[in-house]
């Protein structure tokens, strides 16, 4: 970022006169990179065959800003993605390699949602800007026994789900890693009780966290049962 | 949707009589989205133009249309008068209401409404051990042996609530009722929620 300036005058003069460079070297263009929020370190970001390692953004802060080691020639094509991914206009379709728990796409946000591929000497200076966030995973599980409609199952404050008669499943919205989740029934369907268990915390009560071994393979956790009798 | 004819016939009108249309409709839809793109929870919110032309937006809504078309470099301002039930008008903001009308100004207008967030307090009793931890779905409270109370994290107005036991205190086991239900669910309302109780006894020792 401090030298943008000097650099990019430097490379403007340089293609404006490539023709009485001479021997010189051809002009080469510095990739300026900022990646937010990147919670875990794995993010590997690949330009025309280099890889790097994307640093944890420094204590406190939330994101990291760096030039990437390679830069490009002029009139080379380049593109900056997670190593082994693809794109779709400026969106990751394969997503690369990630960080743990993490999906980080090119930034939609206005005014960072810019292109993260391009043409060498197409613009003054090249700033990539990418964006991580948190995966979330499914939550839901098995009923039985409902033969009424008006059940409605809530995860706290984080969304409910009615819950159609004859239903034999259910699912809740997407609980994000490392979040706890904890379902009740928050409307009994008529003349009968619910009541929900499973979920992987210590008590079978349909609680539990979204950690690591339930992320695995973007599983989730699918184990809730809502069991229901008819009331006597 | 409901007033297409009327339109037609209005538009037709002042094709014919264009000179005698003065001031009337121009061709533009002041529009926009609800900001962000999830739906109003409640009914209530009313915006303006200009200071009238009250347009109510009804819950569920994600997009608002107002009834009387403007034509370029009109000046529209378009700002809130009513906020939703579970909202206030300091809560509620325009994005780029206020601008004279063209293609552009008119596709950016989007209003959006921060929920009213209540406080939220759950009672403990008897509570002797260490170790008890209560959730509400992604609020995660450690309780520490001999609390009497926990305040949980403020929750949205008409969203639901649901407080579980996480985990059990050592050598107790804890129930939770209250809330509307008795179950330690229900719905937030304008309040503080205030009705959710723990209850712990202690485990029977084993022979």
């Amino acid at each position: 970022m401090k030298f943008s300036f000097a650099r990019a005058a430097l490379a403007l003069a340089a293609s404006l006169s490539l023709a009485s460079c001479g021997g010189g070297g051809k002009a080469t263009y510095p990739i300026n990179i900022t990646v937010n929020y990147q919670t875990e370190s794995g993010l590997v970001l690949s330009t025309n065959g280099t890889d790097y390692t994307v640093p944890l953004p420094a204590a406190g802060q939330n994101s990291v800003t760096f030039v990437f080691p390679k830069q490009v020639e002029y009139g080379e094509a380049y593109s900056v993605i997670p190593k082994g991914a693809t794109l779709s206009g400026n969106t990751l379709v394969a997503l690369g390699t990630q960080p743990p728990h993490q999906t980080c796409q090119p930034s939609g946000r206005y005014p960072y949602n810019l292109l993260v591929y391009g043409t060498g000497g197409q613009l003054a200076s090249i700033n990539i800007y990418y964006d991580c966030a948190i995966n979330s995973y499914p939550l839901g599980g098995a009923i039985t026994g409902l033969t009424a409609d008006g059940l409605v199952l809530a995860n706290g404050n984080n969304g409910s789900v009615a819950v159609a008669a004859n239903s034999t499943s259910f699912a809740l919205a997407n609980v994000p890693f490392n979040t706890t989740f904890g379902v009740s029934v928050l409307t009994q369907p008529t003349g009968l009780t619910c009541s929900v268990s499973g979920g992987n915390g210590s008590n079978n009560n349909g609680t539990g966290i979204m950690d690591d071994a339930a992320s695995k393979n973007n599983a989730g956790v699918t184990n809730l049962v809502v069991s229901c009798v008819p009331n006597s | 949707m409901k007033s297409s004819t009327l339109r037609a016939g209005l538009a037709l009108a002042c094709a014919i009589g264009l000179s005698a249309c003065g001031g009337g409709s121009g061709d533009l839809y002041l529009q926009g989205s609800i900001y962000p793109s999830v739906p109003l929870t409640a009914d209530g919110l009313i915006l303006q133009n200009n200071g009238g032309n009250d347009l109510a937006v009804p819950a569920g809504a994600v997009t608002f249309q107002f009834g009387n078309r403007v034509s370029t470099d009109d000046e529209f301002n378009i700002t809130v008068k009513q906020a939703p039930t579970n909202s206030s008008i300091a809560n509620c903001h325009v994005q780029n209401g206020h601008a004279r009308a063209n293609y552009y100004t008119i596709g950016q207008i989007s209003v959006y409404c921060d929920i009213n967030q209540i406080a939220m307090t759950v009672a403990v009793n008897g509570l002797t051990g260490a170790g008890l931890t209560l959730v509400n779905g992604s609020d995660k409270k450690d309780v520490p042996a001999g609390a009497t109370s926990v305040v949980m994290a403020t929750v949205s107005q008409d969203g639901p609530y649901a407080v579980k036991i996480l985990n059990q205190p050592a050598g107790q086991t804890c129930a939770v009722t209250g809330g509307d239900t008795g179950t330690g669910t229900g719905k937030v309302g304008a309040t503080p929620v205030t009705s959710v109780v723990v209850t712990c006894t202690n485990n029977a020792a084993s022979t």
